[in-house]
């Protein structure tokens, strides 16, 4: 019964992840353990069917990498005043995301966790 | 020369008798005016709020491993993250803006997506004797007068004939594997507001311990002039399925894992080159 709850609240979750997406589920990017990133905006793929932040971020160490972030789709992203133009290489920006289960450099965006590097919103509003 | 004028007279005219011969008239003033754009109303989430979807033991087992399939990174039995469209009854989600088109004929419920576009007949035909199966199924629909003011207030609609694989949403919430679905929908309109329409949606499938209705809402954009954003899933899919996992391409465009541990893809088929 303790499972079955479990599953029912996890299909409640992953559904809710579908939210503001589209074909597929967002589970495999941990959205139980967001982690913070910073990092310089090397391409916005403003594309169907969801959108990509490709992120130059810097380790400890100095090593960069560049995180592939995926996020909305364009049509959910230009109710929300997004366009193509919204961000361009070089962008310094701090995002809280969602990271892919598997610890490689990829996860998930959003818009309300996504801002550029002085607070402002990269949404424009 | 001298023949130019009469010839063009002939074929205008018989252009002009063939089109009112054959032509019936359309008077849209019967049907319901649904210009414009259309968004779903609430959640991508098919089961509604509250309720347990009335999968038999069977399908709910199949449905439980498969969240627990999404939990480890895969996609369990969510079929359409390589870009395969949801078919129906999923593209009612209306994952993007929707349009509605209503001829005489055939009412056209446009939903670019992942192709998720439809095709309703209200021709008054029957079933085909052969139809090739398909993820969107064969949909016949009839229009009704309900309160008989002369105009239409609702379209029922019986969706059979389909493929797999089908999943109600991104959970993978899945369909029967007979794919012996039955879908009927009773599409109809907010009295009170023009810019609102619900359907409800029955699913009859052998995955199901009874028919199972939900009911969509959907509201009309008011931009007039709203913009129809194109939608090309193969553009930005960064999911890939190789033998029985799934990967993620990486920001350099190689496969990275997507499971904790994850091995890489069995390539037996390219010649292992030794590096210096």
């Amino acid at each position: 019964m303790r499972l079955e709850v479990v599953l029912i609240a996890s299909a409640a979750a992953l559904a809710a992840g579908g939210t503001a997406m589209a074909h597929h589920s967002f589970a495999m990017f941990d959205q139980g353990n967001p982690i913070e990133i910073a990092g310089t905006v090397v391409e916005f793929r403003y594309t169907s069917p969801h959108s990509f932040i490709l992120v130059d971020v810097k380790g400890k160490d100095g090593a960069s990498t560049v995180w592939n972030l995926e996020g909305p789709s364009p049509s959910i992203l230009a109710r929300d005043g997004m366009s193509a133009k919204s961000l361009k290489p070089g962008d310094e920006l701090v995002l809280t995301i969602d990271p892919l289960r598997s610890g490689a450099p990829g996860g998930a965006w959003a818009l309300i966790k996504t801002k550029f590097k002085d607070g402002k919103s990269i949404s424009g509003q | 020369m001298q023949f130019r004028f009469p010839v063009c007279t002939i074929v205008v005219a018989s252009v002009l008798a063939a089109a009112i011969g054959g032509a019936r008239a359309h008077d849209e003033k019967k049907y319901p005016d649904l210009r414009g754009q259309w968004r779903r109303v609430g959640s991508a989430e098919w089961t509604p709020a509250g309720q347990k979807p009335p999968l038999t033991p069977e399908y709910q087992a199949i449905y439980d491993a498969g969240l627990k399939d999404q939990l480890a990174g895969g996609h369990g039995t969510e079929p359409s993250y390589m870009c395969l469209p949801p078919g129906m009854p999923r593209a009612m989600l209306a994952y993007t803006q929707m349009e509605v088109v209503v001829t005489q004929d055939t009412t056209y419920v446009l939903i670019d997506h992942i192709n998720d576009n439809r095709r309703i007949f209200t021709d008054g035909r029957d079933w085909p004797a052969e139809i090739e199966p398909s993820l969107r199924g064969y949909s016949i629909g009839k229009w009704l007068d309900e309160d008989g003011d002369g105009r239409y207030d609702a379209l029922e609609v019986e969706t059979r004939h389909f493929k797999g694989p089908r999943a109600y949403d991104t959970t993978g919430l899945p369909l029967h594997s007979d794919n012996q679905t039955v879908v009927k929908e009773r599409i109809y309109f907010d009295k009170a507001d023009p810019n609102v329409f619900y359907d409800d949606i029955t699913t009859i499938d052998h995955a199901l311990t009874k028919p199972w209705t939900v009911t969509r809402t959907y509201r009309r954009s008011n931009d007039r002039r709203p913009e129809w954003l194109e939608m090309n899933c193969a553009e930005g899919n960064t999911h890939v399925h190789l033998g029985n996992e799934n990967y993620f391409i990486g920001a350099d465009g190689l496969l990275m894992p997507a499971k904790k541990n994850q091995a890489p893809p069995d390539l037996k088929w390219f010649k292992q080159l030794k590096k210096e």
